[in-house]
Formats: C-alpha cells, sequence, structure tokens
C-alpha cells in the first residue's frame, strides 16, 4: 500500500476535520480555514437535500450588509442534531457564523446560528484551530 | 439400477444445487444487519484490513466527508484524458439544478457521510443507502457477471465469504465523478470490497480497490467504517434540485 501525498495520521486526521455536504464540492466553494460572522432577520428557510438554505438580510462583523445566501449541511444530517423545518422562521433575528464562498459572493456555508434567547443550531463543524 | 429413495435425495440435494455462500458465517444476518453510521475515526480501527490493501495501492483521503481539493489525485497517476478532464471542470455547473440531484455511482457513494442499513440474506444482501436513496444488491449464488447487465450507479455486485469477510466484486458501473473534484471514472472500473466486523459486532469495515487503467495507473484503495446502531432508520433523501429556491 502507498500513501503518497500524506502521511497516514495526516489521512485519518482528515476524516474528522470537516464532514462536507452532499453532491457539490465545499473544499472548491467555500473556504474551510475561516470563520465569518454575520447578523441579521432571516427571510427565508428552506430545509431540502441536499442541502438547506437560508437567505438572511444583514450585516457582516466587518460591515458588509446586503442579503447573505446561507448553505447547510443536509438536512438529513441536521436532522439527527436536532435541526428541523421549523427551527429557523422568517424574521428571527440571528447571528450565523460559517465559511465564506470562495470568490467573495456574500455566501457561506453555516457553522452556528445563535439566536437571541440563547439557542443554537450547529451546522458544519470547523476543523480544529480554524481561526474565526 | 437402484433409484436413490426420497431421502437420499434430499440429502444430496444441497450438493446438487448452487451454493449460496458454502461457509456463510454463524449468526451472520443477526451481526449484519441494521443501521450503520459512518464513524469518523481519529484513530483508525481497522488497521488490519488496511494491511490487507495491495501494497501499490494508493490510499484515496477522502473517505467519511473529506474532500480532495481541485488538482489533489490522492497521488493518483491520472491518464491524460482523465487529467485533461479534470482540469477543465466545471464546478459552476454543479450549483445548477439539473446537475444539483445526480447521483454519483458506488465509487463515490461509499464514503460519503451518510448511515445505511444491510439486509443480508442467504442469496442477496441488500444495502439502502441514505445518500441519494440509492440501493446495492450483492448476489451471494454463485452467479458471474452477466456480460450483457446494463450499467448502473451501484454495478454489478457478486459476493462470497472469506472465513468471516464479505467479498465483493463489482463491473458495470456508470461513469460518475471518483474524488467530486472534476475526476471520473470510466464504465470498466472494477471495484473489490472486503467487509468486516469487528469482534464484538458493533463496527463494520471496508476498504475498497479500484481498478480503471482508463483514468489511472495502478490501484487506489479507500477505507471506511460504520458503527451499529439497533432502531435507528435511514431517513428518506428526496433530493430537490430547487434546493436554493
Amino acid at each position: 500500500m502507498t500513501i503518497s501525498s500524506r502521511c497516514l495520521a495526516g489521512f485519518f486526521l482528515s476524516l474528522a476535520s470537516a464532514v462536507a455536504g452532499a453532491h457539490h464540492s465545499f473544499a472548491v466553494h467555500y473556504d474551510g480555514e475561516r470563520i465569518v460572522s454575520v447578523s441579521g432577520v432571516v427571510e427565508e428557510f428552506r430545509f431540502r437535500n441536499p442541502h438547506g438554505m437560508i437567505r438572511l438580510t444583514g450585516a457582516s462583523a466587518d460591515g458588509v450588509e446586503g442579503t447573505w445566501t446561507i448553505e447547510t449541511n443536509s438536512p438529513n444530517i441536521l436532522k439527527r442534531r436536532g435541526w428541523s423545518e421549523d427551527s429557523i422562521m422568517p424574521g428571527d433575528e440571528v447571528v450565523i457564523e460559517g465559511f465564506p464562498a470562495n470568490g467573495g459572493s456574500l455566501a457561506m456555508r453555516v457553522y452556528r446560528v445563535s439566536f437571541a434567547d440563547g439557542r443554537e443550531l450547529i451546522g458544519q463543524q470547523p476543523a480544529a484551530g480554524i481561526e474565526r | 439400477m437402484r433409484r436413490p429413495g426420497l431421502a437420499a435425495l434430499c440429502l444430496l440435494a444441497p450438493a446438487l444445487m448452487p451454493l449460496a455462500s458454502p461457509a456463510q458465517p454463524e449468526d451472520f444476518r443477526e451481526r449484519w444487519s441494521g443501521f450503520w453510521t459512518v464513524r469518523f475515526e481519529r484513530d483508525v480501527s481497522g488497521a488490519a484490513l488496511l494491511e490487507q490493501l495491495p501494497e501499490d495501492a494508493v490510499l484515496v483521503d477522502d473517505a467519511g466527508g473529506g474532500e480532495l481539493a481541485a488538482g489533489e489525485f490522492s497521488g493518483l497517476a491520472l491518464s491524460e484524458s482523465a487529467l485533461a478532464s479534470a482540469r477543465n471542470y466545471d464546478y459552476s455547473a454543479e450549483l445548477l439544478p439539473e446537475n444539483a440531484c445526480r447521483a454519483p455511482s458506488v465509487a463515490f457513494y461509499m464514503q460519503a457521510p451518510f448511515p445505511m442499513e444491510i439486509y443480508p440474506g442467504r442469496d442477496l444482501i441488500v444495502f439502502k443507502m441514505e445518500y441519494f436513496d440509492l440501493y446495492r444488491v450483492i448476489f451471494m449464488d454463485g452467479r458471474a457477471h452477466p456480460a450483457d447487465a446494463p450499467h448502473s450507479l451501484s454495478g454489478h455486485s457478486v459476493g462470497r465469504w472469506e472465513g468471516e469477510t464479505l467479498v465483493v466484486d463489482t463491473t458495470h458501473i456508470a461513469p460518475g465523478t471518483f474524488m467530486n473534484n472534476g475526476f471520473d471514472h470510466s464504465p470498466n472500473l472494477h471495484l473489490t470490497e472486503r467487509f468486516e466486523l469487528s469482534d464484538d459486532g458493533s463496527i463494520l469495515r471496508l476498504t475498497q480497490v479500484y481498478e480503471d487503467p482508463e483514468t489511472f495507473a495502478g490501484r487506489a484503495a479507500r477505507y471506511m467504517s460504520w458503527s451499529k446502531r439497533p432502531g435507528e432508520y435511514v431517513l428518506p433523501y428526496d433530493c430537490d434540485p430547487n434546493y436554493g429556491g
């Protein structure tokens, strides 16, 4: 057996690092090395495979305003973490942290949704040591 | 000439019929059946299975939801045509509704981070995959791959027991992504799998070995594992191409 590109330890750490999405490449479309934060009001929440989708109007922590398109992991994976179709409702004021889209569009993959009442929903976990 | 009696025929019958699997492990139906969820192992639990991989196999490090970046192929030597296709791959097309629910072949879906159910029978073993609501059928009755079988995402699989190890040979796999980064396998991909249970039956482990001379040199391999969770079921996937609105 040859493991030519990475050592075995790195291989198994990579297994644990990121539970990426279903059909399209997370690694290509999102920056898995960075977490950004956006605060605002939910306009829409869809909870369908292969990915859920949140549209949020607000501003990022560094002041960029607009409507963000925020993708989730597969709803099947999230249902086992306590998410449902009613977890997020239009009009909810939330803070969403996630992995920004490569290319600079107002899009991200969700890591965590935080509600004013302290409730939290966890999406894709960042790998250890990721900048937040 | 004396004809054999009914009792003798009954005794001979198992030898005259195609044997489903002459060495099925004891209690295999109970031990293998049920819901299996993907393990994300920091420390590999199946080192013994990995040791059985061919010396020249290149381990592809994307199983369990890990992903290879654009242009990374885990050290596999791609053919010129496969490399050219990968370089010209249009990632933006993945996001189009017409492609959103395009399911991968068994060359990629077994390593996805979704659970599965296994239904083991004497002549068939069925895998019900949560990912894209896919199914696998493993024929255990000794048949060969039919030359005229159609290609499909799950291909045509025949299995046999080697002691406690389930060995599955799959051909007729419809072309599809191999690494989710523009590298597609050909319709001539040959997949050999070795499934093993831990001694206590709580962990299922798998190594896959792929050969596809049209798209890469030598052999590629993957390792993955699942934990048994009694009483749980896979959920419908029901892919919606308009998921993003």
